[in-house]
């Protein structure tokens, strides 16, 4: 008789979540109901979730709004941006790191560090709170724990450092990582999605970090990518730090004020805002003020002025665009359609020019802030196994090579080719019984290694000895789905291997991700005792607050026994509000409820009784 | 790497051809869209997109699979890239063992050196600058004639070690040269920053 094995699958373990993992704002979203949803809690139609940390002295980091509205407040507790550090080191990172009001340090391996009153926090551990939170804001919003595994979106141009400094942030945020997409072509997913396109397609992505754009061509449901260009250093916040820049030259702060990271902060935000205000009006005012040193300035910005500040910013885009164009080998009359993506492009001086650029009115049906996490949840549609209709073929943005002799780089991988790719370089000795070769992986256009970011080192040893130019050493570059490389080295006659999961400068090693893990997971269950113990507080505040009314006018009413019940449970509820024992409010939450049961019995007069039946002594 | 009668994945071993990849017999000439079709198709058949769930060698091989397809595509889509792979794959010269070009070349590759170098110390507008223009247009048909004569040379695909095979392999030389020039003509002509 047949074995018949019957394989349940549930839906909910083959759900994957798309998060958008932004600069200045993340966002989530999941496939339900035959399209992707943003998942927002109830009473927050804004599902963004902003990408600020904030540590107040009194406890422990705050994530998200909270931690946004103390930036404003206790700017020199909170840090935005995490993202802009990812991958990098003190020496890439020096302009962002003038308004953050924390010492920072770096690991051996030149891992960013922000020292918060003696704890250490890694760029890659903040990303992974702001990733836990996203995490809750799911599960709140489906009213059940969320899927753990995700697809996470970062800008096309981010390098392979960047990349897997995303991948550990998951990791050690406790999400398994389905795949890591590019923003822009997750964008075009949720485009091509809709309207069923076909042509070829530019995602002009503008976001609070970075600037990315994208050429695709979509064909049956295959979205190819042509090229791809752009500049992690570009974004929303450099347009904000025009602003700042105009307000240190005009309001000449005393130069302790110039150089005090909160006041710095603050002037960000107010720049921020100024900004945003002028994409609506043709006038915002710009104010930088420190209350403590009573110094206040504020001048009144013009659109035009601010126009006219940015237009170099925005130009860098334009050439990025050019630069893609070549790169996809086609002309600018050739593009179907264009997409817009990315708070930035509300800006309506980007748009124009985004406009005259591409001598075509740009997409705007869809939300730029909302676009790439929807993508994102197709994505993990697709990967989900839900659906074969799609197809997301993406390229390498930056070409990956090694340094050779003199300096230079021979490219094994040039940038826009497809991943996952796979090629191999034979290489040789230039000394005569020369047992070893050091490797150096590049990744970058320029010519000379140096100019070029350095993804690992590593040395190729048990060459047997031989004339110079004898052996031959076969080098492996490998590239997978996620943008990410593996190199490995063999020498043909011996068979000597040596390889390595690149683990790029300004990079976590697998035993500092595992270790932030351990941390995060005694973190969660520290803060989830907390946040529990701040429920059950508010919960027995009601209670209590419920007996307190009701009990004086039908005291006499009540029998003894259950009078003594009560009020020794409110007693003892009185004593574990005063404490943060989870326990013990949870037992002494447990005793008011059964306690209180009969004066609730007693409230309910013969009429109300059957309606009211049933119901706890906080609804009476 | 995907079995024809069942669809199912296969190890195609560390090299196969990329002319195997496709599924195609080894020849210069190729069809530019059915490239692309076959390519579309393949990638529906075989992209780690769709093995999500699967086992871990299943899905090992998936990658693996796509890496052969795309690095394939990459060569046979490009005519240079795909004759140097055929001229080597018939035991011919290697661009390392054979460095010469046609006679006539030479004297031709100083003259436009000379006319990118002062195009490229003169500012973007200036006359050396426009001169550009019809040095590149220039350009484009000298290769479209040289990938005529290679194209010749390579169909019918030559005897394993022809001569033929060394002379075909001069001629890619000189479309290297070629496409060197042209690509630096057009960064001159974009302007852009560098980078």
């Amino acid at each position: 008789m047949p074995f018949v094995e019957l394989n349940v699958v549930q839906e909910s373990d083959r759900e994957i979540l798309g998060i958008d993992l932004g600069t200045t704002y993340s966002l989530v979203a999941l496939w339900r109901d035959g399209r992707p949803t943003i998942l927002r809690p109830r009473g927050r139609p804004d599902g963004r979730i902003p990408s600020a940390v904030s540590f107040p002295a009194d406890g422990g980091p705050l994530v998200g709004w909270t931690a946004r509205d103390r930036a404003a407040t206790d700017p020199g507790s909170t840090l935005l941006s995490v993202k802009r550090f990812m991958g990098r080191g003190l020496e890439d990172s020096r302009d962002d790191l003038a308004s953050v009001p924390f010492p920072v340090s770096a690991t051996p391996n030149g891992v960013i560090q922000f020292d918060v009153r003696g704890r250490r926090w890694t760029p890659q551990e903040l990303s992974a709170l702001i990733l836990a939170e996203v995490w809750r804001t799911a599960s709140t919003a489906l009213g059940k724990d969320a899927p753990r595994r995700a697809v996470i979106t970062v800008p096309a141009y981010f390098d392979d450092a960047q990349r897997q400094a995303t991948r550990d942030a998951a990791r050690i945020a406790g999400l398994d990582v389905a795949r890591i997409v590019n923003e822009p072509t997750a964008a075009s997913l949720a485009y091509g999605l809709d309207q069923r396109r076909s042509g070829l397609v530019a995602v002009y992505d503008f976001g609070g970090g970075t600037f990315d754009v994208s050429i695709l061509s979509i064909e049956g449901g295959v979205f190819r990518v042509l090229a791809t260009a752009g500049d992690t250093h570009l974004g929303g916040d450099d347009l904000d730090r025009e602003l700042v820049a105009l307000a240190l030259e005009e309001a000449r702060p005393p130069a302790e004020l110039a150089g005090d990271p909160a006041f710095l902060q603050g002037l960000r935000l107010a720049a921020e805002r100024c900004k945003l205000e002028l994409t609506l009006r043709p006038r915002a005012e710009l104010r930088a003020a420190s209350p403590e040193r009573r110094f206040t300035w504020k001048r009144e910005i013009a659109r035009e002025e601010f126009e006219e500040r940015i237009h170099p910013l925005v130009q860098r885009t334009l050439d990025c665009c050019t630069r893609a164009l070549a790169d996809a080998d086609v002309t600018v009359d050739r593009i179907d359609e264009v997409v817009l993506v990315g708070g930035s492009t509300r800006i309506p001086a980007v748009r124009a020019a985004v406009e005259r650029f591409f001598r075509r009115k740009p997409h705007q049906e869809l939300n730029p802030d909302e676009v790439v996490a929807l993508g994102a949840a197709v994505q993990a549609h697709v990967l989900g196994g839900g659906t074969r209709d799609l197809l997301l073929l993406d390229v390498t943005p930056l070409s990956l090579g090694l340094e050779t002799m003199g300096g230079a780089v021979s490219k094994i991988i040039v940038r826009n080719s497809p991943v996952p790719t796979q090629a191999t370089e034979t290489f040789t000795t230039y000394a005569d019984d020369q047992t070893g070769i050091d490797f150096h992986v590049v990744q970058g256009e320029r010519e000379l290694a140096q100019d070029c970011r350095t993804l690992g080192r590593f040395k190729l040893k048990g060459i047997p000895p031989m004339p110079a130019g004898m052996p031959r050493v076969a080098v492996r570059f490998a590239l997978d789905a996620d943008g990410i490389l593996t190199v490995t080295a063999r020498e043909e006659s011996t068979g000597a291997e040596a390889s390595i999961d690149v683990q790029p400068m300004n990079g976590l090693d697998d035993d500092e991700v595992e270790r932030m893990l351990r941390e995060s997971f005694e973190h969660a269950r520290a803060d989830f005792e907390r946040s529990r113990a701040a429920n059950l507080k508010v919960e027995l505040g009601t209670m209590l607050r419920a007996v307190e009314k009701n009990l004086p006018p039908t005291r006499a009413r009540l029998d003894r026994e259950s009078l003594a019940d009560l009020e020794q449970a409110v007693e003892g509820a009185r004593r574990a509000q005063a404490g943060d024992d989870v326990h013990a409010l949870q037992s002494a939450r447990d005793v008011l409820e059964h306690a209180g049961q009969p004066l609730a019995a007693l409230l309910m007069d013969e009429v109300a009784r059957s309606a009211l039946q049933g119901r706890k002594l906080s609804e009476v | 790497m995907v079995c024809e009668s069942c669809g199912e994945l296969v190890d195609a071993g560390s090299s196969p051809t990329p002319f195997a990849v496709f599924g195609l017999e080894p020849s210069f000439a190729l069809d530019p869209a059915l490239l692309r079709a076959r390519l579309l198709e393949l990638a529906r058949r075989v992209h780690p997109d769709f093995f999500g769930g699967e086992t871990a060698r299943r899905r090992e091989l998936a990658e693996q699979a796509s890496a052969q397809l795309n690095a394939a595509h990459q060569l046979l889509a490009d005519e240079v890239r795909r004759a140097d792979w055929l001229v080597t794959d018939l035991g011919g010269p290697r661009e390392s063992e054979e460095r010469a070009m046609p006679a006539e070349f030479l004297q031709e590759v100083l003259e436009w050196n000379e006319a990118i170098e002062e195009a490229r110390e003169s500012q973007p507008g200036s006359a050396e600058r426009a001169r550009l223009d019809p040095l590149g247009a220039g350009l484009d048909e000298e290769r479209a004639l040289r990938m005529r004569e290679i194209a010749e040379k390579l169909s019918p695909l030559p005897a394993r070690r022809s001569p033929a095979l060394a002379e075909t392999r001069k001629v890619l030389n000189a479309v290297r040269y070629l496409d060197r020039a042209r690509r630096e003509i057009r960064e001159l002509r974009l302007a852009l920053p560098s980078g």
